[in-house]
């Protein structure tokens, strides 16, 4: 919104105590005055993403894997399908033999397994979790100071946008599906420079306040009489306007300078097509720029998808999308596995080593970004030709601050998959003590990889 | 304090009069203290658009990416009645309505858009902000504002325009801040004691209107229909049939029959549509997006213009081109317009919409057609028939590589096994017989150098290729009945139950008896209480 106004005697209006809103509200950014962090060498902070890729890792029918590191531990070997983590090993715990549990619900196919790694519940329907992902517990805990609270990405090129970040269970996050729409949103209109000596508070930021105000002088009223499902509803219409006015709020601050951060310039978007190629491409381009988005401080959470859950990517040419190879394609006798799908699996590896690798590629303090990062990736299956919900690879990625005893294999026999869960929110600060209900609740996260 | 109260004023805002009755009932105020709340719908993308369009003007560029929709029981009306806002998608909203207010509110149109003037350009006027609160906040809240909802936006214009000494400037501000209001961004249905049976509730006479307007228009009541809220005509059997007249008689009608249209035949995803370049050259945006515009032209010429029967859709092969699709369809595009009339020859296999680029495109893979999807969504769009989801646990080893032959062979696998053999017999058929079309919709006889066979065993039904397909949807009286149960929930907006089957079969019923006419049968529908009936919410008490 551009109004016009004397920008100079505006300020002095606010400045003398006569400002329209002057009601910052006391959210959490200035009581943890991230803003001085980096300037003052406090600890860096710590950020959390979630990177999802459909269509698992694989098995064999004789028990075999394609993946599974055959030692545990740490220094684990690095299997044909890890081949892309191999460069960052010591800094990625692999979690083998975790499963879904739905106590007598159905699998319900490409959607239950990740349903239950983010809600901690067994779905009863598809399309919905019944109950908010964890990421946003996360995000509750650690990205009130930033301008952002999460960051959604979806780099899988597909019909429909594509998130598994929700906190009602029916409505999901609207990721970001290009990498220009990623940069306006993080680098466009509203971002400021935290490099920029000569910051000055945009006083039209006072006046967007007022708006918001009106709105939420309503709410009392608003939610009055209204049954519980739309009650639900319009609370997280108020949350995301709270998290508007938190935006509103940083940006009146001076933000604190951040040495890693340097602003990057305006991508190209990739062509639209959803072939392996194009899809990790689209990938690494959108990780330069939250890699970024996390140093210069516009938000601690993210999440992306790499491609959903029935993933529809392909290899340019092959008439047969991915999906498709994994259930048809027969075992090779002399193999003792899918070739196809096996090749295809590394491929889409390829794209979280490089997602990776981009945020490690950071200097920041005494180290990377990734090395003050937890990244939890994982997908929807294990083995994917028969929808198993047994052996979901899940992977921790990043030292988070310390905390993180990366770089090991751990194998869960059979456990519930909300033990990891757990272990990345604890490791990512959520204030969580107990996950997941039925046969998954548990209390016990994996201690061997924290410190 | 209202100088203009008791006059109304008149403002064109390019689609004809818009007369705003400022004043002409005492001021604006709750019809009723606690309205109890039964439903909470998101406003969808065209909604908004036709909204703003009428409210503010058609000049107004809405730049933005909308929040997705959700599709729910085949509906994304269904879906809107689930949905919320989120974080990253209440930003967008933010900025838009900021756009909006200041193209609204811009020199040269202010004059026009706000009903009075102010004492002084640079000083607050809360008169004239009320005036402009009340009547614009009653066009997009689709009711008259509390009050305490008229206050806050006065409050917010009187202190942006001390800040700007301006205040136009700070009527943007109150603009902006109705523009980004749940009860702008969602359409809000209230229920009211019913006079007529003590104990019992209806909806009240704006929530009536609205149900009416987005049906019929797409957009949000006019100042007849807010009048006819306001009177209580809605609620008469005889004002309601006057509004009925009204609504399917405008040139408007065709904007609400085309968002109903987009919604029941699924045809939304276009702008991401992708295929595999390598495979189908001749894909690109422009016949994604005309393959979207064709089926919509098509439809509507037949159902609305024409009033066809419905079942005319699946063998009609009228239709429009436009060059993009030209190509697609191997066909000569000899006009100097954009779209031109064109009618398919028997020998082209292609007759009703399912034979066009939109359904066989949008219901296929990357880099091949899928009988199962085409076959799914024949089930869903048309006999309002869902097919289950898949088994966990399907033993797919029997299934052949299928790189030689047609996929017939691969999909007659499936439907051998034990696991899958229901639903498959079921979701395949429709869409084998389409398969002479592939993921793209151009016509083939061949696949892997095999030809390929159309012929199709649908629980008995033996019927071959497209017009055989064709044939068979028109005859079904599962389509009518279906189509009679999606204007019924896109109307109230949410699934239908079990209570509601013998109204159903009894609309149902009259729809046949009128010759399949869909103009007539949203009429016939619009017309019944049950469309305007309220049920409380479990957990609020009345």
């Amino acid at each position: 919104m551009s109004l016009r106004f004397d920008r100079r005697s505006l300020l002095k209006g606010m400045l003398g105590g006569s400002a329209v809103y002057l009601g910052l509200p006391a959210l959490d950014v200035f009581l943890d005055g991230n803003g001085t962090a980096f300037a003052d060498g406090a600890p860096l902070p710590l950020r959390f993403g979630t990177y999802f890729w459909g269509l698992g890792l694989t098995d064999t029918p004789t028990g075999g894997t394609r993946w599974v590191p055959t030692t545990t531990g740490s220094g684990y070997e690095v299997t044909p399908e890890l081949a892309s983590l191999a460069a960052l090993k010591d800094k990625v715990s692999v979690f083998s033999g975790f499963r879904a549990i739905g106590d007598g619900k159905a699998n319900l196919v490409h959607w239950s397994g990740h349903a239950s790694i983010l809600s901690g519940i067994a779905p009863a329907s598809p399309n919905r979790f019944d109950g908010a992902s964890f990421d946003t517990r996360i995000a509750d805990a650690i990205g009130t100071a930033t301008r952002f609270k999460a960051i959604d990405v979806d780099a899988s090129i597909s019909r429909l946008p594509v998130s598994y970040s929700t906190r009602t269970g029916n409505t999901f996050a609207t990721p970001e599906t290009t990498p220009l729409a990623l940069y306006t949103r993080l680098f466009g209109p509203g971002f400021q420079d935290p490099n920029s000596p000569d910051w000055k508070p945009d006083p039209s930021i006072m006046l967007r306040q007022s708006v918001l105000s009106a709105v939420t002088d309503e709410r009392q009223s608003l939610m009055r009489n209204v049954g519980k499902a739309d009650q639900v509803k319009l609370d997280q219409y108020f949350t995301s306007v709270r998290e508007m006015e938190t935006q509103l709020a940083v940006q009146l601050q001076r933000p604190g300078k951040c040495e890693a951060c340097v602003v990057p310039g305006a991508p190209k978007d990739a062509p639209r097509a959803s072939s392996v190629d194009v899809v990790n491409a689209n990938t690494r381009t959108m990780a330069k720029l939250l890699a970024m988005a996390l140093a210069c401080n516009q938000t601690r959470v993210f999440n992306v998808v790499h491609t959903a859950g029935a993933s529809e990517t392909y290899l340019a040419g092959q008439s047969k999308i991915y999906h498709q190879i994994t259930h048809d394609e027969p075992t090779d006798a002399r193999l003792g596995y899918q070739p196809e799908t096996s090749k295809l699996a590394a491929l889409v590896m390829q794209a979280l080593g490089d997602f990776l690798t981009e945020l490690d590629a950071v200097k920041e303090g005494d180290g990377t970004l990734l090395d003050h990062s937890l990244v939890m990736a994982f997908s929807d299956t294990g083995y994917a030709k028969i929808h198993s919900v047994e052996n979901i690879p899940m992977f921790l990625a990043g030292r988070a601050g310390g905390r993180h005893k990366a770089g090991q294999h751990i194998v869960g026999k059979g456990e519930s998959v909300t033990r990891v869960s757990l272990t990345a929110m604890q490791l990512a600060g959520a204030p969580v003590g107990e996950f997941g209900t039925g046969t998954m609740k548990t209390a016990r996260p994996i201690s061997e990889v924290m410190t | 304090m209202l100088r203009n109260r008791g006059l109304a004023y008149a403002a064109a805002f390019g689609c004809g009069m818009v007369t705003f009755l400022v004043g002409a009932t005492p001021a604006p105020v709750a019809t009723d203290p606690g309205p109890i709340k039964v439903a909470v719908r998101r406003l969808t993308e065209t909604q908004y658009r036709h909204t703003v369009a009428d409210v503010l003007g058609p000049q107004i560029k809405i730049e933005a990416r909308f929040e997705p929709e959700k599709r729910e029981e085949g509906l994304l009306a269904i879906g809107s009645s689930q949905l919320s806002l989120t974080s990253a998608g209440f930003e967008q909203y933010f900025a838009l309505a900021g756009s909006i207010a200041e193209q609204a509110l811009a020199e040269g149109q202010r004059d026009r858009v706000v009903p009075c003037k102010p004492a002084d350009a640079t000083r607050a006027d809360d008169g004239c902000a009320r005036q402009f609160v009340a009547a614009y906040g009653e066009r997009l809240f689709r009711r008259p504002l509390t009050e305490s909802e008229i206050a806050a936006r006065v409050r917010t214009a009187a202190a942006g325009t001390a800040r700007l000494h301006d205040f136009y400037g700070g009527l943007q501000l109150a603009l902006t801040s109705l523009l980004v209001a749940p009860e702008f961004l969602f359409r809000i249905e209230t229920a009211e004691p019913d006079p007529a049976q003590p104990g019992a509730f209806r909806l009240d006479g704006y929530t009536m209107a609205s149900r009416l307007s987005f049906l019929f228009w797409d957009t949000t009541p006019d100042a007849a229909l807010l009048q006819a809220a306001r009177s209580g005509a809605l609620h008469t059997a005889a004002g309601l049939q006057e509004q009925l007249e009204r609504l399917t008689s405008s040139p408007r009608y065709e904007q609400g029959a085309r968002a109903f249209l987009a919604d029941v035949l699924q045809l939304d995803g276009f702008a991401n549509l992708v295929k595999d370049p390598a495979i189908y050259p001749k894909f690109n945006q422009s016949v994604a997006d005309s393959a979207r515009e064709q089926t919509l032209k098509t439809s509507l010429d037949l159902l609305v213009r024409q009033q066809r029967d419905y079942r005319d859709l699946f063998t009609s092969n009228e239709t429009y081109i436009n060059r993009s699709l030209a190509a697609v369809y191997q066909v000569p595009f000899v006009s100097d317009k954009e779209w031109a009339p064109y009618t398919f020859s028997d020998a082209s296999e292609r007759a009703g919409i399912l034979t066009q680029v939109s359904f066989l495109s949008l219901f296929a893979h990357p880099g091949t057609s899928s009988p199962t999807r085409r076959g799914i969504k024949i089930h869903e769009i048309f006999m309002c028939e869902p097919t289950p989801n898949p088994p966990a646990d399907v033993d797919f080893s029997k299934v052949k590589d299928s790189t030689q032959g047609t996929v017939r062979g691969r999909l007659l696998d499936h439907m051998q096994n034990t696991g899958c053999t229901a639903c498959h017999r079921r979701s395949d058929p429709p869409g084998l017989a389409l398969e002479h079309f592939d993921g793209l919709g151009q016509l083939r006889t061949t696949e892997n150098n095999v030809p390929i066979d159309v012929s199709a065993d649908l629980n008995g039904s033996k019927f071959v290729g497209a017009n055989g397909l064709a044939n068979y949807l028109h005859n079904d009286p599962r389509v009518p009945a279906c189509l009679v149960r999606n204007v019924f929930a896109y109307g109230v907006g949410r699934k239908t139950e079990e209570r509601d089957e013998d109204y159903l079969a009894e609309q149902t019923r009259i729809f046949a008896a009128s010759g399949y006419r869909v103009p007539g049968l949203m009429r016939q529908i619009a017309a019944t209480p049950e469309f305007f009936k309220a049920s409380i919410p479990r957990g609020v008490s009345p």
